[in-house]
């Protein structure tokens, strides 16, 4: 029911590539979700989110220091090697240093046609944000419009909104599917689909995905026997660990992950200026912990999700090094367990010990299922 | 009733044969690298020399990194509840369990009836763990058990910074070319895992009483730091590892009684 998601997680090159040449559109990458996808649809650029393939590699040393998370560094590998050759620009959203750097090295390293560094408020709860971000937005917009060589018109703007808040909308649902007792997929499966989102183009995402919301009531595939989680954490597209999860008992059924709902979870709102109308959603999104400071609205954000969902555990998982979500772990383990959550915390690498977290997932689930243990 | 617990560490496979609750034989050897074939081993070995029939034996419970490897537990927990359970039932007021094996360090926040509260374990790093000390050891050219003696006869106080078991070693040898005396580097390497032990329990709670598990609890020098470092004593069982083993076959012996209880009420009468 997946396996189109699963090829487009699986081979997003070559689709980037086949669109090109369907299309005969200009891609770009990506490297941060705050990144406004709407004034990018509305152009006709395919954006495409740009992550690591967790494969170690030695190309990065020169680029980037030692204590640079471990994604930053597996992001620019991609670059190097030239796996995203066929990116006709790249661009970044400001959220945090690691990932800047990962984008300077690429700009000085990588040869594109467009590059752009998109200022972003790193204090999104200041009434100034919305303010800031839209005269930012105003500008990346005239550079787009440069490269284009074509005006974007209200039209054009309206357009870029619809497919992007069409294939949030879709994404909802199908996170709906995960809240009743008995999940209609895998963690696994929601994965492919909201990763591979964050590449294919939007109109077709939603049309497949809107297939498949039409056959899940009829499913018949159980997934109510595990221990029902949630994922929190930095960047994670990791197919292998949240696999290796549900193989011993649990059932994801819920994320907080940039990769994940933070990506799509609230949509653009409809006003006169599009533009004003862009920057509130990218501000007003559920928000990283690197511009959450000091308001913290992620963790009644994260426990709302806890609750919906109704999940027995939320395993906390972030990039080894990544400032920001470290900033937040302890107060954040600290707010869950206090609200009835408890938590493993794991440290993603570029590849994934699985032996020493498949013990510590196992023993993660003992503790919560300790009543049926004894 | 007799049931076995199973404990495949990363160094040592540990057997434990329970009869109606009490411990009556228990066998350790090597890993090694097929754990199958050792698991079996040591089962046939253990059966032998206790005089026990295959068929006696009621339930079997595996536990450890390797407790996949074997193939005749019908359960399998994993360490960390095997170790707590086991606590439980030798100290029922235990509130923290440290067991510091071959290659991992573990701290356990025990609740009700050794319930796992919340747990930690050392990450990708062996400055935590036994076989840290074996390779300062190496190092001194003393043996591990001689390492933790001559620990106690220092009161000196040699910080050790190293992160890692590797730049430990080197850190090691500075001090050894700086005439540093054996035992006062000896107490730093205990210092130091002690200090490792205790900031990584501090995780999950230090609260009292503790109990020390796993092969490091032989380690009179270790034991030391580690009560200096709590400023407490810490309790240690007999055979500390044989614990999680110990533990398996409670829960096996428990698991059994429930499987009895429900065959019985699904029966006829």
């Amino acid at each position: 029911m997946f396996s189109q998601f699963e090829t487009w997680y699986r081979d997003r090159h070559d689709y980037a590539r086949r669109w090109k040449e369907r299309t005969g559109g200009k891609v770009f990458g990506c490297f941060c979700s705050y990144v406004p996808e709407e004034i990018l649809v509305a152009a006709d650029i395919l954006p495409v989110r740009v992550l690591g393939n967790h494969e170690p590699q030695d190309v990065t040393e020169q680029h980037l220091f030692g204590m640079f998370c471990p994604f930053c560094r597996d992001v620019l590998a991609q670059g190097l090697k030239g796996r995203y050759e066929y990116l006709d620009g790249i661009t970044i959203a400001q959220s945090c240093i690691h990932l800047r750097q990962t984008y300077r090295s690429w700009e000085e390293n990588v040869p594109h046609d467009f590059t752009y560094y998109l200022p972003h408020p790193m204090h999104v709860a200041s009434p100034h944000a919305v303010p800031y971000l839209y005269e930012e937005l105003k500008k990346f917009r005239a550079a787009v419009e440069q490269f284009t060589g074509k005006p974007l018109s209200d039209d054009d703007l309206d357009r870029g909104i619809r497919l992007v808040n069409e294939n949030r909308a879709a994404l909802h649902e199908l996170y709906a599917h995960r809240k009743g007792p008995v999940p209609k997929l895998s963690g696994l499966e929601a994965m492919w689909v909201t990763v591979s989102s964050m590449w294919v183009d939007k109109e077709e995402h939603t049309a497949e995905l809107r297939k498949v919301l039409a056959q899940l009531d009829e499913r018949e595939e159980q997934f109510g026997d595990g221990t029902r989680l949630m994922l929190v954490g930095s960047e994670n597209d990791d197919t292998d660990f949240i696999r290796m999860v549900e193989a011993v008992g649990a059932t994801v059924v819920t994320d907080d992950h940039c990769t994940g709902t933070r990506y799509f979870w609230n949509e653009t709102p409809e006003l006169d200026d599009r533009i004003e109308a862009i920057a509130k959603r990218y501000v007003e999104r559920p928000a990283c912990p690197a511009k959450d400071h000091v308001a913290r609205t992620r963790f009644p954000h994260i426990l709302k999700l806890a609750r919906d969902f109704d999940v027995a555990g939320v395993i906390l998982i972030q990039q080894k090094f990544c400032d920001p979500h470290e900033a937040d772990m302890v107060p954040l383990r600290s707010y869950l367990e206090e609200n009835g959550f408890p938590t493993l915390f794991l440290e993603f690498d570029v590849t994934v010990p699985m032996g020493q977290f498949r013990i510590r997932t196992e023993a993660f689930l003992e503790m919560l299922m300790e009543e049926d243990l004894f | 009733m007799i049931t076995i617990g199973v404990d495949v560490g990363a160094k040592n496979a540990k057997l434990l044969v329970l009869r109606d609750g009490e411990i009556v034989g228990k066998k350790s050897r090597e890993s090694g690298f097929d754990q199958e074939t050792v698991t079996n081993e040591l089962l046939a070995a253990t059966l032998a020399e206790f005089g026990i029939d295959r068929d006696e034996v009621t339930g079997i419970c595996s536990t450890g990194a390797g407790r996949k490897a074997v193939q005749y537990a019908g359960d399998k927990i994993t360490e960390v509840t095997a170790a707590a359970r086991a606590c439980f039932e030798l100290y029922p007021d235990t509130k923290t369990v440290i067991d510091v094996g071959a290659e991992e360090g573990r701290a356990i926040r025990s609740g009700e009836r050794g319930k796992v509260e919340d747990f930690a374990i050392n990450e990708k790093c062996a400055a935590g763990s036994g076989a840290f000390t074996e390779a300062m050891a190496r190092a001194l050219e003393v043996s591990v058990d001689e390492l933790g003696r001559i620990s106690l006869k220092s009161d000196a106080s040699v910080p050790m910074n190293a992160q890692c078991a590797v730049f430990a070693e080197s850190e090691v040898i500075s001090l050894l070319h700086a005439r540093t005396p054996k035992q006062d580097i000896a107490k730093a390497i205990h210092d130091a895992i002690a200090s490792r032990i205790v900031s990584m329990t501090r995780r999950v709670g230090l609260n009292k009483p503790v109990v020390l598990v796993g092969g490091m609890a032989r380690n009179v020098g270790f034991i030391h730091s580690l009560n200096t470092a709590m400023q407490d004593e810490v309790r240690i069982p007999d055979a500390p590892e044989m614990i999680a083993a110990y533990g398996a076959a409670l829960v096996a012996a428990e698991r059994a009684v429930v499987a009895a209880t429900e065959t019985g009420a699904s029966g006829p009468g």
